[in-house]
């Protein structure tokens, strides 16, 4: 898979030994023509080839004969008739042409351009094979140190002007790919690119140990080629698109512009919109509420990307792979052809576990490498582009333009159980106030009253034994430890034997995990502990929390109040309460929280 | 040098990916299936990892058994 390249010269050889004989799903004739050493690459292809499902048949020229090869009809490379022939040219090889150079720079330059373009059109007159000609690699000889770029029959010019036209006569030949192993080489850098010795004693164009990024290069190519690439970008918005939480935040308090802290969401989107300009669809995939994501699109000045860029805006509360599934049925794609972007690991984690077909790639931690980490991965290779490509897009939007209609989670509770999720439930304690204070202050969207109680009010609560039950849920699962992420403060009413909850929070990082059907369940069993028989809840609305809007519908109560401002009362008979199925194990010891304050184990 | 000598085989075995490969200072390409000119490049990345030394290009070229490379290897490394 593109996302693992894991191009390691050796692992690579040693997988190849080991490579399965069984016969894979596709298979792909491959000639090699070179004036380097072209053995070391077969296993490479091989492996990489395998990867990609395609068994490869390889039929190697014979070293530096890459014109006696085409020139003669009766070569054995006509006989193979490969679907594709790689063309490796070699900056080594060039210099010691240029070395023995017995005409003007001129004519050397023109007579190997055409060197270069008879092999291709013999090629093509043949049979009509895919061409992938590498280009050159900048030669770290400099004769004129800086000056080399003001003479135009310097090796370093000559090498700069050979590839503008392989580039140029590439570009009139529809079945001619450049291979840009000089893109490759400077990415990697020249100093380690080079491996002189290498070259003396075997041939080889570049360290062995880069031979894998040439192939995967050459793969990459020939998989466009197969009709394999990305059409589709999905992506996730808070802290992926821009830094910070829009539910939270706000529109224009979200991070995103030419400079500071949103200066790498802003680059991000830059290249999403040439992306798209190119004719790569964009789709966007987000936990918020829909009226709250669309705000930055549509009014802070800094986001590049606006609505009409995004054909497809998904926003809600659901799942991100039931929604990125409906993304592919709304544009009718393949899933294969989508690639999702998410900062959230558990995200990530997910696509990747329910929609293997989606290209998920691991975003690093810092936004300012995103787009480094993207094009490393060169996922956006293509064989062709034309100006219906660029208007792609825009049809996509129109068709799109409606909205994603609700449907079920099918095996997810499986990769729930899969996470691996332990919970530590438990009174308020004095470390922790700091924390809940904190939480208390900046949930916005998940929480039910908003009421922003101090730390001294939360001390208090603390340590009123007997008529409060403030919790606190903290959440670990196999990624790591998410620290604490939910608070529940719930009264104690003897009289009227009534649990009364009167505040429900929770951090939006870990929504639809079962938390808060956890929380529930472990709330009426303290209400039965407490020979408690109702429970009664309260939902204020604000501005943000209209995901929480029926929190408690969900969860069996009945709605017995709505007051003018929108406050609705919620209420529930202990035993009426059906526990819900939860994937989370407990850490904590549940009984006798009433007993012992602010015990913890 | 006994060190060198067991870290050097191990790294031979590795790259011909034979685990039962008996490796002596007297071992030459000859008694090695599969180690020709090609493979003994791959051997030389393998050993300059494994060592994290560099050989000159006539050192890859003159060794002739195991035990020059013994020799070699212990040579960089002081």
């Amino acid at each position: 898979m593109l996302i693992l390249r894991d191009l390691d010269y050796l692992g690579i050889l040693k997988e190849a030994r080991r490579l399965s004989q069984t016969k894979r799903r596709r298979s792909l004739r491959l000639a090699i023509l070179g004036d380097c050493a072209t053995q070391q690459f077969v296993p490479m292809l091989r492996v990489l080839f395998g990867r990609e499902d395609y068994d490869v048949e390889i039929y190697e020229g014979n070293f530096d004969a890459i014109e006696l090869e085409v020139l003669n009809p009766e070569s054995g490379i006509y006989q193979f008739g490969p679907d594709i022939v790689i063309v490796l040219n070699s900056v080594q090889s060039l210099r010691d042409k240029f070395y023995e150079r017995k005409t003007s720079s001129e004519e050397f330059q023109s007579a190997a351009i055409s060197r270069i373009t008879r092999t291709w059109d013999l090629l093509l007159s043949k049979h009509r094979p895919v061409i992938l000609q590498s280009n050159f690699v900048a030669p770290f000889e400099r004769i004129f140190g800086n000056y080399d770029q003001k003479i135009a029959s310097s090796f370093t010019s000559i090498v700069s002007h050979l590839n503008s036209r392989i580039a140029a006569e590439a570009r009139k030949r529809s079945s001619v790919f450049v291979n840009d192993v000089e893109a490759l080489a400077s990415w990697v850098g020249r100093k380690s690119w080079f491996d002189e010795r290498m070259w003396s004693i075997a041939k080889s164009f570049c360290a062995l140990d880069h031979l894998p990024l040439v192939s995967q290069n050459i793969v990459d190519i020939a998989m466009a080629n197969l009709g394999k690439g990305v059409k589709c970008v999905v992506l996730d918005l808070d802290n992926t698109l821009w830094g910070g939480v829009v539910g939270d935040d706000g529109p224009h308090g979200v991070q995103i512009g030419p400079h500071g802290d949103g200066e790498p969401f802003y680059r991000l989107q830059g290249f999403l919109k040439e992306l798209k300009n190119r004719g790569i669809i964009l789709a966007v995939c987000s936990k918020n509420e829909h009226a709250n994501a669309v705000l930055p699109f549509q009014e802070n000045s800094g986001m590049i990307l606006k609505l009409e860029d995004i054909s497809v805006f998904v926003a809600n509360w659901e799942n991100k792979p039931d929604n990125i599934k409906k993304i592919a049925k709304t544009l009718n794609i393949g899933l294969d052809s989508m690639a999702f972007l998410d900062d959230n690991r558990f995200e990530r984690e997910a696509v990747r576990t329910f929609i293997p077909e989606v290209i998920v790639p691991e975003l690093p931690e810092d936004p300012a490498d995103y787009v480094k980490a993207l094009s490393e991965l060169n996922l956006f290779e293509t064989n062709s582009f034309s100006t219906e490509d660029a208007q792609r897009p825009e049809l996509y939007r129109q068709e799109a333009d409606r909205r994603i209609a609700e449907s079920s989670a099918g095996s997810f509770e499986e990769f729930l159980q899969s996470l691996d999720m332990t919970i530590e439930v438990g009174r308020f304690t004095a470390e922790q106030l700091g924390r809940i204070a904190q939480l208390i202050q900046r949930s916005n969207q998940f929480n039910l009253t908003t009421q922003r109680h101090n730390q001294a009010q939360c001390e208090a609560m603390m340590n009123n034994v007997g008529g409060c039950l403030p919790l606190t849920a903290s959440l670990k699962d196999r990624f790591g430890d998410h620290g604490l992420i939910s608070i529940v403060i719930a009264r104690i009413d003897r009289q009227s034997a009534t649990l009364v909850l009167s505040d429900w929070l929770m951090s939006c990082r870990v929504l639809s995990r079962g938390v808060e059907e956890f929380l529930m369940n472990y709330a009426i069993e303290q209400a039965k502990g407490l020979r408690l028989e109702t429970v009664v809840a309260v939902y204020i609305p604000t501005a943000k929390n209209a995901m929480v809007k029926e929190f408690y519908a969900r969860f069996g109560f009945d709605k017995i109040a709505v007051h003018p401002d929108g406050k609705s009362e919620w209420m529930l008979k202990v035993e009426d309460y059906q526990p819900r199925k939860v994937f989370i194990r407990s850490e904590a010891p549940e009984a006798h929280l009433m007993e012992s304050q602010g015990q913890r184990t | 040098m006994n060190d060198v000598q067991d870290r050097l085989a191990d790294t031979i075995r590795d790259v011909f990916d034979d685990p039962a490969l008996q490796i002596n200072r007297a071992t030459t390409a000859a008694d090695v299936e599969g180690w020709d000119s090609l493979t003994h490049i791959n051997l030389i990345v393998a050993v300059e990892k494994e060592f994290r030394v560099r050989f000159t290009t006539a050192e890859v070229t003159s060794l002739k058994n195991v035990g020059d490379l013994i020799d070699a290897v212990g040579r960089k490394l002081g």
